[in-house]
């Protein structure tokens, strides 16, 4: 009993001193990031001066250059110089200062306005699934205000800013002691090996030095390593859209919606949208195989190089590239001597761990850095790289190869791929271009204008968004995703040119503006891929395109002016007179799904404004936060404008077409009501009338 | 209506308004007083009411305020405005065109010799001193209440002399210590003393006449104010309350002491004699004409003898702190009674009360200053208004509608058609801007066009015409000028510097449009209750147009630069290079390539397959001397082999744009070996040293990679 009194009492004191240890830590830490935050805050600041005053002066300077009426300095009016200001202090100590009066001019209001971002093309974002801010209602609270409130933030899973503060990172994991002292400090947090699991999770993730197992150096930095070609060019792959022609897209980058039941269960939400291109097939004509030697040192004059090369060409054969295509064949570079099992084998599981480049082939490399024949050629790993990269471009064509790397002879390439014994077989299409194919093609458009008339029979207004297609296994039946949702094949689609879904295109020789061109009875915009005639794929740099079907894509919208309604608010201005059915703008915004905009739309209507539009079963254009001018204009029963989704080389976008000629200088109007019977409300005088 | 902007009447509309014909002295700055002439009107129907209350007269006179108060100030306030910077001028309306005194006739025969021809003959003419007009002061007589006429008449002389002096008061010269007077002796002459009230013949009074000759200004000095100073000395008995009070205004300075020489060697005052003395402003110093036509009565003042008045030239004015009813002046204090006319050459030229080289901005102007004043109870000249405006009336009547004295009724309609009242005026100037308009049918076109805050409707009336007031609710007040001049600083129109853009503005000019004969039926109420909208049918840029991104407004030199022409706005192009920063598996020199790709494309706006071989030697044309300075090419490279493989470029594409970078990067080679030469081949062995250090930590690597393996594809974007 005696011994343990001073254990205890030690071991309160120890906590008790820990207790304080802890506070007072923890109080450092808050403090230390106050500090932080405020020198941020301070920087930030200092930064944004600086790039105000920059555009300042560039903008001056620009102003100089032009002939610009200056920004007068407020003038005073009248005689009110001799007014003068006084301002007083409680203190008697301190006097009071007097100023002269200095008044500023009355500037004319301007209608409320939003802040929002220009936008020219749309921009898919994810749905919130935290509640960004608390929307503003008004300096008053009232009752109903509050109620709607709490139904808002039960639609998402939380509020942005809710959760508790980090721990700051350090490197050293330290004792138990502290992780137990501070859970008895604050229980709330978790027990003591919650903590520590917490400490090791947010300590070691944002590591900077430490680059990404799945990353590969550059290829043009000195880390440059030896990796296999899908690995070098993975990168170029996954990111690129084939849509936009962009990496990293802001349109097709989200995964798809799982709205029906049906799709979500033949594409996995996991997969990136963007298709990698080895499911596309090749241009085989493309491959050129040099006959003529380079030069005196080519490695055609070697004792049998070019037969060996011709022999592999002549020795592809179909069924394997059908093979090939059936696999997701990132083995398309791997070598055949390694023998096929392992080959397959590292396949088989690189596409089951979700497509990752993780295979270096380390044997390989080890085999290839061994002068074994070569005397003394060193080749570095980005050398290695990119002849693997190449070849699979080029096949057997060293000559080239050996230009683009640059830094190695077509001799010296030749002997690599001899020693890696990588040589590849050209896969050489079978039967190519037949001269019954015309007639098979023409046979495949009326099909298709017969298709198109049919579908307007049908005239469902369901209209879902279109998705590339990619079921390598059967053609185009009844289970594609783009026959089900009623969508055309577009080049997009991993399908065969000459499926029965594909859209055949125009062959207009005039404008495609009537029913009689097919891309306009269907609603779409002429493709310049498919229609060749009507003049959608020439004249890249004017604006007098002979196509008049073609205006969304290349963006010939018309100059809009903004300035205040004579309706209600703001307004679009049309700066040129146009004519019935010209194209004037698209109605840009950010592109959300359906359910995002029920979440958003319920705010919108609480503050009477909204700027929603339906794209499609699938998606809504919100040109709320991010937009055009178009989207002040305003509502109207007799309208100027109508509004038209048509189908974009894949993408739904919305037209606004003038409905009549319009003067220059009118007004803008269409019918909110093209989609939506409800859009009625957010317009100032058809809201009054109905008040009354 | 002249392009303005309306509603923007704050406090400086009341204080600019210039007091109401009908004001009765209560126009002040206040904008409740603004609303006078309405205010005079409601308590004219006062006695017509029988016995209201008066809550209820408050409450209604409060209705009428609110309905009328508001756009009666705008009018007012233009009416000022108009007339100090007229932006049309009435005479030029097709409605008004009686009043434009010009003809066109001569243009035919016009010869530009004829001007110089005419300026000679009026050189001429003002040489040879013709009596070209002159002001005709017929005196009736001197009154004073002391003596009855009937007493005077039969023993005592029944005449006053009365000395006449035309006072020309001049500008201060720096070497003068006050104004310098200058008294020009007129006549002399004998009026009678408190003549009968019956009408004399007009030839039996003494009269005298001022040639406008006098008026103009010396050679000597330039004259400020030109006034009528009336000296009547009477030898009568010495007066008990001999002071008399008057009230001093602008217009008439009663009682002030000149000091003359010529005043100090009379000898009048010595035997009892009394002088009294009255002055009247003929042109006040801004050269406007106050005294018009008319029936005068001035009250006189007798002259005290006052040293200090020799010594100095002092204004001064006498005033007991008591403030005498205003006509008490004229029944008891001595007054002089004169007929004042201004007579020309010829008969028809009589009218015009403006001597020539006085003559005011325009004869309105004048009509209107003099009006006011008249008016006013509490001067001490009492004008015999009915005469003055008689005369105006009947001179018009004889341009436009022979000799029919027309009573214009007003009637304002307000709180829903229930609450009438009236006023009969008898001549035809527009209440609001005072616009004497000459004839009905332009008075109520003259209503309609420029009063649009109100519905006029005439009705026919068997003394003349009702005009029914009413509040026009549909009053469309929006801007139809130049939108710039809203935003525009006062004074702006000097600021530049150099010829600048202007908003081009439209407007629609019809030329000989087909005009309806004027006919009163057009202002008739119409049956169906609305008129026929005017819309305009101006089309164009009548507006002024914002700036989408800040609401600033769009100047006219901004009006042909869309802000949407760019397809890749500043935000969208840092966004992307951020998006792609933000990948935490992708090398850097993936990024850069794929960055300046992307900004490339954005500028460029490609949108078809068949572009991109094109759009590939555009990117090394353009983007080619960045990759070089960044050592891209092999990632470049890499990019374009996966355009390949995605089927979107060629394999010459591909051979040529490399064979174009190659040759852009040996230029620059080039350049810099000839720049300096040194540290391009210290360069290379850092770069080999790099990679042999590099290459044991890439096998590490690329162990780890196979232990990671696991992870999934979708970890490529760490962001999300």
């Amino acid at each position: 009993m005696d011994t343990q009194g001073p254990q205890t009492k030690k071991a309160q004191k120890n906590s008790v001193a820990w207790r304080r240890r802890v506070k007072s830590e923890y109080m450092r830490l808050r403090q230390l990031k106050r500090f932080r935050k405020a020198e941020k805050v301070k920087f930030q600041f200092l930064a944004n001066r600086n790039k105000i005053q920059e555009k300042t002066e560039m903008l001056n300077e620009e102003w100089k250059k032009l002939r610009i009426q200056p920004i007068p300095a407020t003038p005073c009016i009248g005689q009110l110089s001799t007014k003068k200001c006084v301002v007083e202090y409680g203190f008697p100590e301190f006097k009071s200062q007097t100023v002269m009066m200095r008044t500023l001019n009355t500037v004319a209001g301007v209608p409320f306005m939003h802040s929002w971002s220009p936008l020219q093309q749309n921009f898919m974002v994810e749905d919130e699934t935290f509640l960004h801010n608390i929307p503003y209602m008004g300096d008053e609270v009232f009752e109903q205000d509050e109620a709607f409130l709490e139904e808002l933030i039960d639609n998402y899973d939380g509020v942005h800013g809710d959760r508790g503060c980090e721990q700051p990172p350090s490197n050293r994991i330290p004792h138990d002691k502290i992780f137990k002292a501070i859970a008895s400090m604050f229980p709330d947090k978790g027990t003591t090996e919650e903590l520590k699991e917490k400490y090791k999770e947010l300590t070691e993730s944002p590591s900077p030095v430490k680059l990404p197992p799945q990353c590969t150096p550059s290829m043009d930095g000195p880390g440059a390593q030896s990796v296999q070609r899908e690995q070098s060019l993975h990168s170029f792959h996954t990111l690129f859209c084939r849509r936009c022609f962009k990496y990293d897209c802001f349109l097709h980058r989200k995964s798809p919606e799982p709205g029906r039941s049906c799709r979500s269960r033949l594409c996995s939400p996991l997969l990136s949208f963007h298709a990698t291109p080895n499911v596309y097939k090749r241009k085989i004509k493309e491959i050129r195989i040099e006959t003529e030697p380079c030069g005196l040192d080519c490695f055609m004059l070697l004792k049998g190089a070019k037969e060996f090369a011709d022999q592999n060409m002549v020795k592809s054969q179909r069924p394997r590239r059908r093979q090939r295509r059936h696999k997701q064949p990132s083995s398309s570079a791997s070598t055949p001597g390694e023998g096929k099992e392992g080959d397959s084998d590292r396949e088989t599981t690189s596409s089951s761990e979700g497509n990752s480049r993780c295979q270096t082939p380390i044997k390989l490399k080890q085999s290839s850095e061994q002068p074994d024949s070569v005397e003394a050629v060193q080749w570095n790993g980005a050398e290695e790289s990119l002849f693997r990269v190449l070849q699979g471009t080029y096949y057997n064509n060293f000559c080239s190869i050996a230009r683009l790397i640059g830094t190695k002879t077509c001799r010296q390439v030749y002997d690599f791929a001899v020693k890696e014994a990588l040589i590849l077989r050209v896969p050489v299409e079978d039967g190519g271009i037949s001269p019954q194919k015309k007639k098979r093609k023409h046979r495949l458009w009326a099909a298709h204008c017969r298709k198109i008339q049919l579908k307007k029979d049908n005239s469902s207004n369901q209209v879902y968004n279109y998705q590339p297609c990619d079921h390598p296994e059967h053609p185009c039946d009844s289970s594609c995703p783009c026959v089900m949702t009623q969508n055309f094949c577009e080049k997009f689609c991993q399908c065969n040119p000459e499926c029965q879904n594909r859209f055949p295109g125009c062959r207009c020789k005039t404008q495609c503006n009537t029913k009689q061109c097919p891309c306009y009875l269907a609603v779409r915009e002429c493709d310049p891929d498919l229609c060749q005639t009507c003049g959608a794929a020439d004249h890249w740099d004017s604006k007098n395109v002979s196509c008049k079907n073609c205006s969304i894509q290349r963006g010939l919208k018309k100059h809009l002016l903004l300035a205040p309604s004579d309706v209600a608010g703001w307004g679009t201005f049309i700066k040129d007179p146009v004519q019935k059915n010209e194209f004037i703008s698209e109605y840009c915004g950010e592109v959300i799904s359906q359910d995002e905009a029920d979440r958003r739309g319920r705010i919108y209507d609480k503050y009477l404004s909204s700027f929603l539009f339906n794209l499609n079963n699938d998606f809504v254009v919100d040109a709320t936060r991010k937009g055009n001018k178009i989207r002040f204009a305003n509502h109207s029963v007799n309208p100027n404008c109508y509004a038209k989704v048509v189908m974009v080389n894949g993408d739904h976008r919305i037209g606004i077409f003038a409905k009549r000629a319009i003067q220059k200088g009118e007004e803008l109007f269409f019918d909110y009501r093209y989609s939506q019977a409800d859009a009625l409300k957010y317009v100032g005088i058809e809201r009054e009338l109905e008040l009354m | 209506m002249a392009p303005q902007k309306h509603g923007a009447g704050g406090g400086g509309v009341g204080s600019a308004s210039a007091p109401g014909v009908g004001s009765a002295g209560t126009g002040g700055p206040g904008g409740k007083a603004n609303g006078g002439v309405y205010s005079h009107s409601a308590a004219a129907v006062m006695p017509a009411v029988k016995k209201p209350k008066m809550e209820q007269l408050q409450a209604d006179h409060e209705l009428f305020l609110q309905a009328f108060e508001k756009p009666t100030q705008i009018y007012r306030f233009l009416r000022t405005r108009n007339l100090i910077a007229p932006i049309f001028l009435h005479r030029t309306l097709t409605y008004m065109s009686h009043r434009n005194s010009r003809r066109n006739v001569k243009r035919k025969s016009f010869k530009v010799d004829d001007m110089l021809f005419k300026v000679e003959k009026m050189r001429g003419e003002q040489e040879s001193h013709t009596l070209a007009s002159h002001l005709q002061l017929t005196f009736t007589g001197f009154y004073h209440e002391n003596e009855k006429p009937s007493q005077n008449s039969e023993n005592e002389q029944n005449s006053v002399a009365l000395e006449v002096l035309l006072v020309k008061v001049c500008h201060k010269k720096r070497k003068d210590v006050s104004c310098p007077v200058k008294q020009v002796p007129t006549a002399k002459k004998q009026v009678p003393l408190n003549p009968d009230s019956s009408p004399t013949k007009p030839g039996a009074l003494p009269s005298l006449a001022v040639s406008s000759n006098e008026f103009e200004p010396s050679n000597s000095h330039m004259v400020k104010s030109y006034s009528l100073l009336f000296r009547v000395t009477w030898p009568g008995k010495r007066d008990v309350n001999g002071l008399m009070n008057g009230e001093t205004n602008e217009n008439i300075d009663v009682i002030e002491e000149f000091p003359t020489r010529k005043k100090r060697s009379s000898s009048y005052h010595e035997d009892g004699e009394k002088t009294f003395v009255a002055q009247m402003t003929v042109f006040d110093k801004n050269r406007r004409l106050q005294l018009l036509d008319g029936e005068y009565e001035v009250s006189m003042q007798e002259m005290e003898e006052c040293p200090v008045s020799k010594k100095r030239a002092t204004w001064e004015t006498i005033l007991d702190g008591k403030r005498l009813p205003p006509f008490e002046t004229f029944s008891q204090g001595p007054t002089l009674q004169f007929t004042l006319r201004w007579a020309g050459e010829t008969n028809d030229k009589s009218t015009a009360p403006v001597a020539k080289p006085l003559a005011t901005r325009n004869s309105d102007t004048a009509t209107l200053e003099s009006k006011p004043s008249s008016l006013k109870p509490t001067q001490a000249i009492a004008v015999k208004d009915s005469l003055t405006t008689d005369l105006q009336v009947r001179r018009e009547q004889i341009l436009c509608e022979p000799r029919q004295k027309l009573r214009i009724f007003y009637q304002f309609l307000y709180n829903n058609n229930t609450r009438q009242q009236t006023e009969a005026r008898d001549d035809l100037h527009c209440p609001w801007c005072t616009l004497n308009c000459r004839k009905l049918y332009s008075l109520l076109k003259h209503l309609k066009l420029c009063h649009s805050r109100f519905i006029f409707n005439y009705v026919p009336h068997p003394k003349g015409a009702r005009i029914d007031v009413s509040i026009n609710e549909c009053y469309d007040g929006s801007y139809v000028g130049n939108p710039q001049d809203i935003h525009s600083q006062p004074g702006f129109a000097f600021s530049r510097n150099g010829p600048v853009k202007r908003t081009p503005v439209t407007h629609i000019l019809v030329c000989r449009p087909k005009r309806t004969k004027p006919s009163l039926s057009e202002f008739l109420e119409s049956e169906d209750g609305e008129m026929e909208q005017q819309r305009t049918y101006i089309s164009g840029h009548n507006r002024l147009y914002f700036h989408s991104d800040a609401c600033l407004p769009l100047r006219p030199q901004e009006m042909e630069v869309d802000s949407e022409d760019e397809k890749d706005p500043e935000w969208l192009r840092e966004k992307t290079i951020t998006q792609i920063e933000e990948f935490t598996d992708v090398n850097e020199g993936e990024k850069e390539v794929m960055k300046l790709w992307n900004l490339h494309v954005m500028k460029y706006g490609f949108i078809a397959d068949n572009q991109m071989n094109q759009a590939c030697m555009q990117f090394v044309e353009k983007c080619g001397q960045q990759i070089n300075e960044k050592n891209l090419c092999r990632n470049f490279l890499l990019h374009l082999v996966s355009m390949h493989d995605f089927n979107l470029v060629s394999i010459v594409t591909i051979d040529k744009a490399m064979a174009r970078l190659r040759e852009m990067q040996q230029r620059l080679e080039k350049d810099e070996l000839a720049e300096k030469t040194s540290p391009a081949p210290t360069d290379e062995p850092n770069w080999e040293n790099g990679s042999g250090i590099e290459t044991p930590t890439s096998e590490r690597i690329s162990e780890t990679d196979i232990s990671a393996s696991g992870v999934p594809k979708q970890n490529k974007r760490q962001k999300l």
